[in-house]
């Protein structure tokens, strides 16, 4: 599968996130050469807090307590399970949603949305969004994911992914941007995955980005 | 003059006429016929195809070689440049001809049809033709056309416009009853003789000399620098080493590059099975990390195999898979070459199809160059340095361009981000690659719009 990488926008000290910004690098890529593609992408994210049961029998502490699922935009038929604290991702069917609504094992307690216009650029595929929660306006974050075709391996395309972050770079400072994309470096050894690229380490990457993007809008 | 012209004109209805003949018979035929007798007609008829545009080509050599003789000595009988012409230009179009009447045939039988000739490629074939052995044969006689031409599409066709021009310049002559009037005509000559001469030399830089000086083949060698004359003409006398013995090197020199030879059935196999494996991606990580029987444990199995392979494919885990066809089979003798991506799969990929990824096809076509650079210029040990310079690929996605210091350019008339697909072929030759002095990493990789200079 191909190489993709996540980046996220770090807005200068002072200014604010807006769908003017969105608009502005969205036009940056456009400039680049880039042709955009008619799909939309959407990529959603749900924090799941296990449900408390009332004949608890069962231990509850075996239960994570932090639970994060993840449906990927190019991966519809699958749904992705992310337990942080015990470092595994879970690959399962999509229909496990359902499941867990007739179960009630599990309560969805934040949805976000990553979703944007996707362009084709020669071997590079780019996908600009902006994240929010499910259902309104308001525009938690910029981030933008990069793919690049012909690699598979991560290791191997480190020097064109680093190659492309800099020329990417270069052209938003010139368009004098409130800001600066940073790329949402995750620790893949961490959670046991390999060199080769799954959609597992495409999850790992939007959990990190979503985490990292809540700490950039704290501070 | 004209009564020739009428002549040859007769000459080529009458040709038409018993090719319309053939052609009538054939309509019938072909209705009736078996697929392979199809096929074997076909073939038969890209084979003359084949030969004819050869012939072609030798024309318009001998034809270069009149106009040059005319602007060297330019006090020389113009009459016996003007004959030379003549002959030329009736040989010449009785090949157009013969050519003519054999893609009507063509068409009439299927190979060629009505949209391919729309989307004005009126020699293309989409569908490639694969005879009974499992060779291609209607897509390599075309992309061997356009890598002898050395030159991606733009430039062919200024370079046929050149050429063209230059051909038709020269009617003028023919009009004129005596040579006096043909004087006002020169001038054109030397304007579109130089025109050629200089897209001639941007093209085919190896064969300045040999028409420039006294016009003997042995010249071409001596294209190398004055040491390197000596070495070659060992090198000439030295044994050919078999395709056994070449592969073996290129194993000792690049344990991390895994070969395999196939034969030219079992490769189809092959290219078709890669996109199912391709789709389960721990599979295609196991399939790209496993060991396969090496050269090196000269088993006697292996050398027997090799015998009759006509495919020899270089894997770089994770970077490409390059894809090397040889006619004869067995031989040493390379015929085609395609860079695809070790994700990619199907029956498109083979020695003439085309990567899915932008990267691969511009290295594909820098590489068509490389291998008639190669067979030109290195013709015992073409399949050598080719491998090597294959070889060379492996920093593809992490060295940087030689002349701008960058991994990625934008190149602004393709619209594309791309690393340097272009490696320096004319930097390598057998003769320094055979003294294991050129490491991979050595070889300067250029991006496109770079390498424009150096070359």
């Amino acid at each position: 599968m191909p190489v993709k990488w996540l980046m996220h926008w770090q807005p200068n000290q002072g200014s604010t996130l807006s769908s003017q910004v969105l608009a502005e690098v969205c036009q940056c890529v456009e400039g680049f050469g880039a042709a955009a593609k008619d799909r939309k992408w959407r990529t959603t994210l749900t924090f799941y807090r296990p449900m408390a049961r009332d004949s608890a029998a069962a231990p509850v502490s075996d239960v994570p307590r932090d639970l994060l699922g993840i449906a990927l935009h190019d991966r519809p038929s699958a749904y992705f399970f992310i337990l942080r604290h015990h470092r595994i991702i879970l690959q399962a069917d999509a229909n496990v949603q359902l499941l867990m609504d007739k179960l009630q094992s599990y309560k969805a307690r934040v949805v976000l949305h990553f979703e944007g216009s996707q362009y084709q650029l020669g071997d590079f595929q780019l996908r600009v969004g902006k994240c929010g929660p499910s259902m309104s306006e308001t525009l938690r974050g910029i981030m933008m994911e990069v793919e690049y075709l012909p690699l598979s391996s991560i290791e191997k395309s480190r020097p064109i992914m680093e190659a492309f972050f800099d020329i990417w770079h270069e052209t938003i400072t010139k368009a004098s941007l409130p800001g600066h994309f940073v790329i949402s470096d995750s620790n893949f050894s961490d959670y046991g995955l390999q060199d080769y690229y799954s959609p597992q380490h495409t999850s790992l990457q939007y959990a990190t980005c979503i985490a990292q993007l809540m700490s950039a809008g704290r501070s | 003059m004209m009564a020739q012209f009428q002549q040859s004109i007769t000459a080529g209805t009458a040709v038409a006429t018993t090719q319309s003949q053939d052609l009538m018979e054939s309509n019938g035929e072909v209705s009736s016929q078996a697929p392979p007798k199809q096929v074997a007609l076909a073939m038969e008829r890209l084979a003359s195809a084949a030969r004819i545009i050869a012939d072609i080509r030798l024309g318009a050599d001998r034809l270069l070689e009149a106009l040059l003789l005319s602007a060297d000595d330019p006090q020389q009988s113009i009459d016996r440049v003007a004959q030379l012409l003549r002959k030329e230009d009736t040989s010449m179009r009785q090949h157009f001809n013969d050519l003519r009447g054999l893609g009507n045939q063509l068409e009439a039988s299927g190979v060629l049809n009505g949209s391919t000739k729309l989307r004005g490629n009126s020699w293309g074939l989409h569908m490639p033709l694969v005879c009974p052995d499992g060779a291609v044969v209607a897509y390599a006689w075309k992309r061997q056309l356009a890598g002898q031409a050395g030159a991606s599409a733009v430039d062919r066709t200024s370079f046929h416009h050149s050429f063209s021009m230059l051909w038709l310049l020269q009617m003028p002559i023919f009009k004129c009853d005596n040579s006096d009037n043909s004087y006002g005509y020169y001038e054109e000559y030397r304007l579109a003789l130089k025109a050629f001469t200089d897209q001639k030399k941007r093209f085919f830089p190896h064969l300045e000399d040999e028409v420039s000086g006294d016009g003997e083949p042995e010249n071409a060698k001596k294209w190398l620098d004055s040491q390197g004359s000596v070495r070659t003409r060992k090198a000439d006398h030295k044994e050919k080493m078999s395709l056994f013995d070449v592969l073996k090197d290129l194993e000792c020199e690049f344990p991390n590059i895994r070969i395999f030879t196939y034969q030219r059935l079992d490769w189809s196999k092959r290219a078709s099975s890669l996109s199912s494996i391709v789709s389960e991606n721990s599979d295609s990580f196991k399939n790209q990390s496993l060991n396969h029987s090496s050269y090196t444990s000269a088993g006697v199995s292996n050398v027997a195999a090799v015998d009759q392979a006509a495919v020899i494919e270089l894997l770089v885990p994770f970077i490409f898979r390059a894809v090397v066809s040889l006619h004869p089979a067995g031989s040493i003798t390379p015929d085609a070459l395609a860079f695809f991506s070790t994700d990619e799969g199907g029956n498109y990929m083979h020695s003439r199809g085309v990567s899915v990824h932008h990267v691969f096809r511009h290295v594909t076509e820098n590489a068509d160059r490389a291998l008639q650079y190669f067979l030109s210029v290195e013709s015992n040990h073409s399949l050598t340095v080719l491998l090597r310079w294959i070889c060379s690929h492996q920093t593809l996605f992490s060295k940087t361009c030689s002349k701008c210091g960058r991994l990625l350019r934008m190149d602004k008339s393709l619209a594309l981000l791309l690393p340097p697909v272009h490696r320096a072929f004319w930097e390598m030759s057998a003769a320094n690659s055979s003294q294991m002095k050129l490491a991979p990493d050595s070889v300067s990789a250029y991006h496109i719009g770079c390498s424009a200079d150096e070359f």
